[in-house]
């Protein structure tokens, strides 16, 4: 697992705004495959670097030249947090999707579209506001 | 169709999350404000009780905490201007009983304690600078330190 810097918080909430536009198509259509892409994307960020996901190209090929510069960073290890938790519903939606099962598929994308859209219009992180209710309530998976 | 109604309600869901959490930001809270017996205050609290402050901030924090960060700037300037309040963080990451005994569910949440280690409030969120300053001055100018 590789160490990632900190990052302009825009970034992630550029990158936030398109995983909320994604996960809309695919509740919109109930393509799996989409859904799919998106769990690797979300596995990708979350267990090897933030590095590899293209929204956070994009911004800082095309948006940062175009905005102010600002001096405040934002800490990777929430970002990638952030990211596992979005893997864990995406990945529930896909294998729902897939599985025959829409109901699962829809539900699970529905909670992941929550967690994006938190993130992309108040810039709450629920799965990092959330960790310690997450600990209390799976204090044996941690250990 | 389903899906529809499903970005509707997830739309409606993340609106009201949304507002509930930005209303609660820095809220102060005196609910659990100790009682004059000795409180039962977890090891790793007690030993960031600053001798000889007034007050002693302490900010629960874990790693996947993004305004921990911003807490931590805040509160480490303020006590660094203001006499007799001292600020100090706890990474419970990797020991969430500790956050579970004090009743803290979200991070950052910051205790404000006197020198015995009774709760005098605690701060929900990132805190509001001027309100948290108004509600720790009858503390801060008792004759203690």
């Amino acid at each position: 697992m590789l160490k990632d810097v900190p990052v302009d918080p825009r970034g992630p909430r550029f990158s936030a705004w398109m995983t909320t536009l994604i996960l809309v198509v695919v509740l919109l259509t109930g393509w799996w495959r989409l859904l799919a892409a998106q769990t690797v994307l979300f596995a990708m960020c979350a267990f090897i670097s933030l590095k590899l996901n293209p929204w956070g190209h994009v911004y800082r090929a095309v948006l940062q030249p175009r905005l102010a510069p600002v001096s405040e960073r934002e800490e990777a290890a929430p970002l990638r947090f952030a990211q596992g938790v979005g893997f864990v519903f995406a990945l529930v939606g896909t294998i729902g999707y897939a599985a025959g099962l829409p109901a699962v598929g829809v539900a699970a994308t529905s909670f992941a579209l929550v967690a994006a859209l938190l993130n992309a219009a108040f810039g709450l992180c629920l799965g990092c506001e959330a960790y310690l209710l997450i600990r209390r309530a799976a204090p044996a998976a941690s250990r | 169709m389903t899906g529809a109604w499903a970005v509707l309600g997830a739309v409606v869901v993340t609106v009201a999350t949304g507002l509930l959490l930005r209303s609660r930001e820095g809220r102060i809270s005196t609910r659990r404000a100790g009682p004059p017996a000795v409180p039962d205050l977890p090891e790793p609290v007690r030993t960031l009780l600053a001798p000889g402050a007034a007050v002693t901030l302490v900010q629960i924090s874990t790693t996947f905490c993004a305004p921990c960060r911003h807490t931590r700037v805040l509160l480490s300037d303020l006590a660094g201007r203001t006499e007799g309040l001292r600020h100090a963080e706890l990474d419970v990451t990797r020991t969430p009983e500790v956050a579970a005994r004090l009743g803290v569910l979200r991070t950052p949440t910051t205790l404000a304690l006197d020198p015995a280690g009774r709760e005098l409030l605690r701060v929900s969120g990132v805190p509001e600078r001027s309100a948290l300053l108004d509600a720790l001055r009858p503390h801060l100018i008792s004759p203690i330190g």
